[in-house]
């Protein structure tokens, strides 16, 4: 399908919206939401116009749109997607409108410039998740920043000057490095291709011919400046910050979305570009992510802020999707994959509790509460519910994508040893610990802080937002094959570039000598 | 109906949803109790109409797949929700619908006037959906589903009253240990389950256990395999070390104690064993580690058993040593005899806790059985069917318990000598004397309770489970009559369930060595004992009560040490719990995140702040410094270009 | 003296100058109110100039016996300097105002700095360049003390004069060295047996002081240290024009003489180790002090100083990529610059005060459009994409890694990931900050006009490169 435009049509409506938006006065703020949740919606329904005319037996990049942006320096403005990244878009464009139907109540000043920011947010996501160009792709990764820091920055908490500052500064180091690194690449492509280009599909077929001490040095550059957005411990640390400070739906799409932009790109330039550097480098990565599994949520489990306490599990979660995408075997990728999706659903919808709570009660403070069990009941329900399918509770979401992380890289032939996942596994425990504490101190006992008595249970519209994520966590929780046969063949063919899976068949892992 | 197997996993689901969703408007109580129990009433006969027509077929048309979508299919895992019906998950179906159908119509009398009834009821719902999910499974992932979700159902309900006190601390405490401890188990379960894909390339039971026969896996695999599954076991099933769970489990309202830690969720672990027995049986030293926990579990917590004062506590230990039993069965490969004992077990414990509920609810919430006594007078079918789960579980012929208990005793003496039968035989004889213990401080001897309190037999819809359970517990045991006795017809029990642990049997080739007049002189031992421990406990808390508290005094080390359950949580906490969270707050957090870490980050930003501040001062507005740095510079320029030339 | 007709149309745009500062003057002396006029007026003669060099670019020619070049790189520098000082126009006429000082001669002044330069980027003949360079360079001395009640004004203006003096002195020296060594002042010649000379240490040391002058102009460290002084005691719109303007010309003249060094295969050359090195010190220097300056102007002139680096990692790397690369940059640079002045010059008060940067905060909520335009100069001074500045720096380090400078490329991506940290403080301060104190400053149409214009380019520069990409690329 050449130049449908169907992606052009969906990273232009929240483009396009977002400008329509400017053109409002002051006192029409609920016009301006009502127009915000159209535009996205709008937006969410090509996407999902776009997975039903997905051909999922199809590995390719599919959808491309392709024309000439800047000729000088053979730079189109190439964009498509394939299964991996069609679930992140759809993500992308799932969470965008309920984020913003949740910021409602909780934005009351500046909603136009919200509003604006927002959605160009979600251009930049988009952008980075369809380019095939690697100029495009960081120009949207780049230009991402510049909402999310007006996000943090100006409706944020106490702190958010630091928090937005360190967010910035941070991922854009990371991101200038890979800058360099991508220049490089398409620089030594010249040698192959005969001409300057940054098309990724070209840039696929001759990358591997670079020198292996070279490529290693790019895929340092990519993998670092992709490891912080991740965030792989240990650059964790502007995580915490950027989360606790940012106001509700910044956290959301910051957990939600942004982070799985540094897993994506992992996953779309790492491994294909450099297959080799990335055998060699899984078990290294492996540990670093497996560090962060536990790290993350030791840390997490003594936090005394409940905002915090998510922050820190996403380090933890995303920890398995790098797991999974290092491991290399095809359930462990295919793991990853929904685990994002999945990480994206519960821990936005965490967030998005902990903001209703806080909304009403302006603490943040796990002391601060205790029984809320009794006052708001449909609220102790959803944080259960959101907890357990982060805890990946078997038959919710949270369960498949570790299920096949784990599974996926105890036999995973790069990394080739059982500890990695006996490790990781350990992770699935010390979930259960902190959210099981967190929500034992929150909702259950006694009610002890007089402040809380005449506490409101979620109104409709908080309901509206929440109900659709759990609907998919149960969805993915049940018949996940919706999501995974999409990405099925894509995952396939990254897993045949990286190494013969042949490998994997425990004849070879000198696990069983011969087959009567 | 072997074909509609799958409604009694949705069923309950419903009643689940039913219950969950509009109990809250529903305000009449019985039909949220109609509703909830009907669902497993109905689901229980639909498991006996598939039993009888199993029973019908011949042995090799006995086993089917009822396969309802497939749920992950990615590279070689395909693992679907799909339901086996076969020998073994039948028994297990009818014991989980049965007894959970009693309890469930318990429990309409048993928590009446609660606010959570409704929620109650939903989540018992949901517990059964879950158990049958794992005895129904058909691959391994979905027997983990129902792994968890009962799990979750036993934390729900263990903390269904989240804002009470419990003993120390809070129910709430109770619940969340339960999963995580279960939780440290599943995280074996998991890797057992990694190794079995690893290694035989699927999940599916019939796959991975054809497999096991045919291909040729060296034993140290099955020997991981095996040990990674059972540590899952200890969890759900309360072994040693992670047994310590199930007695806080206590907490929660007592159909749920009855129901989950008594009669089903808790032998979970001895049925995941039993439906993995090739690997098992192929992994021999692996069963020996097993017979042994059992057996230790089984006696250690009869030790604990005799000195507690909670009546449920007391229930609670003598259910983990009776699960030691079970799994003292397993690790001896007689697996039959197990599951035998799973089943006689759910009807006598279950009728022990059920009663119990009966006497606590009459004594106003009253738990401690030094302020019992006499209370046979005042509510004598408790009292009786009480006694009947006594006898039967102190294993006194014909009852349930004496069949499936000697068995076990026998297969150990047989299978792997006289050392596991003699810890067998032993706590046997502890059950029985804390079993009466038990007994004659409720139910015989004067009144120690206060004036305020007014004993009554309880409604009929508590006293008939009851009976029906003591029916049970009496009668349930002729199904697995010895050959000693029933001749060559040979144990129906075990024909029955024979096909399923063929290939177990075959590799584990015992044969028996004994004479059946060896085992009837055990047998006879075995009563003895438990009749002399019976007459023990009446005497000294009949006849002579000074005796217990003097024994007490005289050792009070060792009193305290059972009186505290050898002291396991404190050393859990003290070894395990405290220093991990003490190093993640005062290290992992404050230390190595804010400080080194991010310490680097912001040193790195502080760093060139100094450099800036210091280096600006070069800029003095002093136009003769410029030039001359300017003159500096190019001198500098020509050595390089002189150097260079 | 014009062989055809021909020769005059191509040199029409510097001949529209130079006749402009004629009738200018004779403006000056006979009409009452020039003060309104000449502004006008200049500007319309840059317009003219500018738009005249950009239509007629394609006609590429050697004019007045080998003195001057017309077309192609020559027009577009001539178009940049042009449209530039329109700019800077523009934001002068309220400026003065605001200063009061309504000297007429700033304008002709400014029209002969901008023919200087325009006559640097066209020169063929060192000789020429120096005339150019004089030119520019003495105009911009009294610029930067044109106010003269204002002492900090004179003191700029003097040591401006002092160090440029000493700076053109170099120059002068190297161009002897040169001709000693060349026999010869004509670019043409040097460059046709350019590699003979380079093993003649005469003539290596002669283009060494000549680059070392020049060094001085673009303000590249170690010869920096007058600039932060002189931006900030010069007026602000003259600032504006020697950050931007100077600045290109001094490129435009290196580019020019040094071309030869860029035709040997794009590996570097001779005086690429020299060149990487005060690339790097200017490129660190610059965005390292700027972070503790509270002066705004001051921290503009350290951002130009690491500019001034990113700008020579072009030369060192010394191809083709580059030379475009450098070009572009500049005028990306030139139109970020204006715009970041003119904002500056907009909201300093009289007499000097809002120079420090505390003074911007609030300025989101307050004037939501001067916020929002310059927090996107800063970002494109930045570097952050989509704007001109991210593409400058991407053209720059695509040159320097085909050149084998990849170590030069990184050490500019971290001295810029340094220089976020300073200009989007700015932006903290408009938007995170809140003061009560207000800022008292009058809006005007033409400084509005002035900053919206160049930040027009600046975006359009960013997310439409490509036909500018080809204009330039065409013609090297």
């Amino acid at each position: 399908m050449e130049n449908s435009l169907l992606l052009t049509y969906l990273i232009l409506t929240p483009f396009i919206g977002s400008f329509l938006i400017l053109f409002f006065k002051k006192g029409q703020e609920h016009l301006i939401r009502y127009t915000a949740l159209a535009i996205s919606t709008i937006a969410f329904i090509i996407s999902v116009i776009i997975y039903f005319q997905f051909d999922s037996a199809n590995a390719g990049f599919q959808f491309i749109d392709k024309f000439h942006w800047i000729k000088g320096l053979n730079i189109h403005y190439h964009v498509g997607i394939d299964g991996m990244s069609l679930l992140l878009v759809l993500l992308t464009t799932f969470l965008t409108p309920l984020t913003l139907v949740s910021s409602w109540s909780s934005i009351e000043s500046k909603v136009k410039e919200f509003t604006f920011f927002f959605l160009m947010l979600e251009v930049g996501m988009l952008g980075v998740f369809i380019s095939l160009d690697l100029f495009l792709f960081y120009v949207f990764w780049e230009a991402m920043l510049i909402p999310m820091y007006f996000i943090i920055g100006i409706w944020g908490g106490k702190e958010r000057i630091y928090a937005a500052v360190k967010f910035f500064i941070y991922t854009m180091f990371g991101s200038l490095l890979m800058l360099v690194a991508l220049i490089w690449l398409a620089v030594y492509a010249i040698g192959p291709l005969g001409y300057f280009t940054t098309n990724l599909i070209e840039l696929y077929a001759v990358s591997p011919q670079i020198p292996i001490d070279i490529q290693t040095w790019m895929f340092i550059a990519f993998a670092f400046s992709f490891a912080i957005k991740v965030p792989v411990f240990p650059l964790h640390t502007w995580l915490p910050d950027a989360h606790v400070q940012a106001p509700t739906a910044g956290s959301v799409i910051l957990a939600g979305v942004l982070l799985k932009m540094g897993t994506y790109g992992l996953l779309r330039f790492n491994l294909p570009l450099f297959p080799e550097v990335s055998v060699a480098a899984a078990p290294y990565i492996s540990i670093l992510a497996i560090i962060g599994i536990i790290y993350g949520a030791l840390v997490s489990m003594v936090q005394t802020d409940i905002k915090k306490l998510v922050a820190y599990s996403s380090v933890s979660h995303l920890g398995f999707v790098v797991l999974g995408i290092f491991a290399m075997t095809q359930e462990s990728i295919q793991g990853a994959i929904i685990q994002m999706v999945n990480h994206g659903l519960s821990t936005g919808a965490l967030f998005l509790l902990v903001g209703i709570i806080y909304e009403r009660t302006h603490t943040r403070e796990i002391s601060d509460y205790g029984g809320i069990a009794k006052l708001v009941p449909v609220f102790a329900f959803a944080l259960m519910f959101a907890s357990l399918s982060s805890v990946g509770l078997p038959g919710l979401n949270g369960f498949i994508g570790e299920f096949l992380i784990l599974l996926g890289s105890f036999k995973s032939p790069v990394l080739g040893s059982w500890w990695f996942t006996v490790f990781a596994a350990s992770g699935v425990i010390f979930a259960a610990v902190y959210l099981l504490w967190m929500y034992q101190r929150v909702v259950y006992g006694e009610v002890t802080n007089p402040k809380l008595n005449g506490l409101k249970d979620m109104n409709n519209r908080e309901i509206f937002v929440l109900f659709p994520i759990f609907i998919f966590i149960v969805w993915i929780g049940i018949y996940p094959s919706t999501f995974l046969k999409v990405s099925d063949k894509s995952t396939a063919k990254v897993v045949k570039q990286m190494y013969n899976p042949e490998k994997i068949n425990p004849v070879q892992m000198g696990l069983i000598q011969s087959t009567k | 109906m072997r074909d509609l197997i799958y409604l009694t996993v949705i069923l309950p689901l419903l009643g689940f949803l039913i219950n969950g969703i509009f109990g809250s408007k529903i305000k009449n109580e019985k039909l949220i109790g109609i509703i909830g129990s009907g669902v497993v009433g109905i689901s229980f006969l639909i498991a006996l109409g598939a039993f009888f027509e199993t029973l019908a077929l011949p042995l090799e048309q006995r086993q089917k797949i009822v396969s309802l979508f497939s749920w992950m299919v990615v590279g070689k895992l395909n693992v679907s929700f799909a339901f086996q019906v076969d020998q073994l998950s039948l028994v297990m179906a009818l014991v989980v619908t049965g007894v959970g159908f009693i309890i469930h119509v318990y429990s309409i009398g048993y928590m009446h006037g609660d606010k959570g009834y409704w929620r109650f009821f939903s989540y018992m719902n949901l517990f059964i959906f879950a158990m049958m999910n794992l005895i129904l499974a058909d691959n391994f992932v979905l027997l983990f589903l129902g792994w968890e979700g009962v799990g979750l159902c036993s934390y729900l309900l263990i903390g269904f009253w989240y804002d009470r006190k419990f003993e120390k601390s809070t129910v709430a405490e109770a619940s969340k240990k339960a999963f995580i401890v279960n939780r440290v188990g599943d995280f074996g379960f998991l890797l057992g389950m990694f190794l079995i894909f690893m290694t035989f390339g699927s999940l599916n039971f019939n796959e991975v256990f054809s497999r096991a026969v045919s291909f040729n896996v060296p034993a140290y695999v099955y020997g991981f395999i095996a040990i990674f599954l059972f540590i899952g076991a200890t969890g759900k099933s309360a072994q040693i070390p992670l047994f310590v769970w199930l007695p806080d489990a206590m907490a929660g309202p007592t159909p749920v104690s009855a129901l989950i830690h008594a009669a089903t969720m808790v032998t979970a672990g001895v049925y995941m064993v039993a439906r993995t027995s090739i690997i098992y049986a192929s992994a021999p030293q692996i069963m020996m580690v097993i017979a042994i926990i059992g057996a230790l579990t089984a006696f250690f917590a009869a030790t604990i058993g005799i000195v507690q004062n909670d009546i449920k506590k007391v229930l609670a230990y003598s259910t983990v040593s009776q699960l030691g039993y079970m799994f003292l069965a397993m690790g001896v490969g007689a697996f039959s005899a197990g599951i035998f004992h799973v089943m006689t077990h759910a009807f006598f414990k279950a009728l022990l806790f059920l009663a119990a509920g009966s006497v606590i609810h009459a004594m106003h919430e009253e738990q401690d059985i030094q302020k019992f006594g006499g209370l046979k007078k005042y509510m004598p079918r408790t009292h009786i069917t009480f006694l009947i789960a006594a006898l039967a579980i102190s294993g006194i012929p014909p009852l349930s318990g004496f069949f499936s208990k000697d068995e076990i005793l026998w297969f150990s003496f047989a299978n792997s000598g006289l050392f596991l039968w003699i810890i067998g035989a032993g706590t046997a004889m502890m059950t029985a004397f804390y079993m009466f213990r038990l007994y004659i401080l409720t139910f015989d001897g004067k009144e120690r309770f206060g004036k305020d309190k007014h004993p009554h037999e309880s409604p009929a819809v508590i006293t008939i489970p009851l009976i029906v359970l003591a029916v049970l517990s009496v009668i349930g045991g002729f199904v697995g009559i010895p050959e000693v006795f029933s001749g060559e017809h040979g144990n129906q029990f075990h024909n029955w369930l024979a096909p399923i642990f063929k290939d177990a049997d075959r590799k584990l080739a015992h044969f028996n060595l004994y004479s059946h007049s060896t085992e009837i002189l055990l047998m006879v031992l075995s009563v003895v004992f438990a009749v002399s421990a019976i007459w023990f406990a009446r005497y000294v808390y009949l006849k002579k009560p000074s005796i217990a508290s003097d024994t007490a005094k005289r050792f009070k080390g060792l009193y305290n040490l059972l009186w505290n359950k050898y002291f396991v949580d404190e050393v859990y906490d003290a070894v395990i719990i405290n220093p991990i969270v003490k190093t993640s707050k005062s290290f992992l957090w404050q230390i190595a995140d804010n400080k080194i870490i991010d310490g680097v980050v912001n040193g790195t930003a502080k760093l060139i702040d100094i450099f800036s501040v210091n280096i600006r001062k070069l800029q003095n507005g002093v136009a003769q410094f410029y030039a001359l740095v300017m003159v500096l510079g190019i001198v500098a320029a020509f050595f390089w270009i002189i150097l260079s030339l | 003296m014009f062989n055809n007709y021909q020769e005059f149309w191509n040199l029409l745009p510097m001949i529209i100058i130079g006749a402009g500062i004629i009738i200018s003057l004779i403006i000056e002396m006979y009409s009452k109110k020039s003060e309104v006029i000449l502004p006008w007026f200049s500007i319309l003669l840059f317009l003219a100039a500018g738009l005249h060099a950009l239509f007629y670019i394609g006609d590429i020619s050697i004019v007045l016996q080998n003195m001057l070049a017309t077309g192609g790189n020559v027009n577009i520098f001539h178009a940049i300097f042009t449209l530039g000082a329109a700019v800077v126009t523009l934001l002068s006429i309220d400026y003065l105002k605001k200063y009061g000082i309504y000297f007429r001669e700033y304008y002709i002044i400014l029209q002969t700095s901008v023919l200087g330069m325009m006559l640097m980027a066209a020169a063929k003949d060192i000789l020429v360049i120096f005339l150019g360079l004089e030119l520019m360079s003495i105009s911009f001395y009294i610029l930067a003390g044109m106010n003269r009640k204002r002492l900090n004004a004179n003191e700029a203006s003097l040591k401006y004069f002092l160090l440029g003096a000493f700076a053109t002195g170099f120059i002068v020296y190297g161009i002897a060295l040169i001709y000693g060594a060349a026999h010869t002042t004509s670019i043409d010649f040097i460059t046709s047996d350019f590699n003979l000379l380079s093993g003649n240490l005469l003539f290596v040391a002669g283009v060494l002081l000549f680059l070392i002058g020049f060094s001085f102009k673009i303000a590249a460290f170690p010869f920096h240290m007058w600039v932060p002084d002189v931006y900030e005691g010069a007026p602000t719109s003259v600032a504006a024009l020697f950050s931007t303007g100077g600045k290109a010309a001094a490129f435009s003249a290196i580019i020019a003489t040094l071309f030869a060094l860029f035709n040997n295969g794009g590996q570097g050359n001779f005086f690429t180790p020299f060149l990487a090195v005060i690339s790097v010190l200017s490129m660190f220097y610059g965005s390292i002090v700027a972070i503790a300056q509270d002066n705004i102007k001051r921290m503009l002139a350290y951002s130009s100083i690491s500019h001034a680096g990113y700008l020579i990692i072009g030369l060192a790397a010394g191809n083709y990529d580059a030379v475009a690369g450098v070009i572009f940059y500049l005028a990306a640079y030139t139109f970020m610059n204006l715009g970041a002045f003119g904002m500056v010059a907009l909201i300093e008060g009289k007499d000097e005060t809002n120079l420090s940067i505390n003074s911007y905060s609030g300025l989101g909520s307050k004037k939501p459009l001067l916020a929002a335009l310059l927090a996107l100069l800063m970002f494109s001074l930045a570097g952050i994409p989509p704007f001109a500045g991210f593409f400058g720096k991407y053209y720059i380090f695509i040159a320097a890694i085909k050149a084998n400078l990849t170590w030069l490329a990184i050490l500019g991506v971290i001295s810029s990931a340094i220089s976020v940290y300073f200009y989007i403080r700015i932006v903290v301060l408009m938007y995170f900050k809140t003061s009560d104190t207000e800022i008292g400053f009058e809006e005007s149409n033409n400084y509005m006009l002035a900053i919206i214009l160049s930040v027009l380019i600046v975006v359009l520069m960013g997310v439409f490169p490509g036909s500018f990409i080809d204009l330039v690329t065409k013609f090297i």
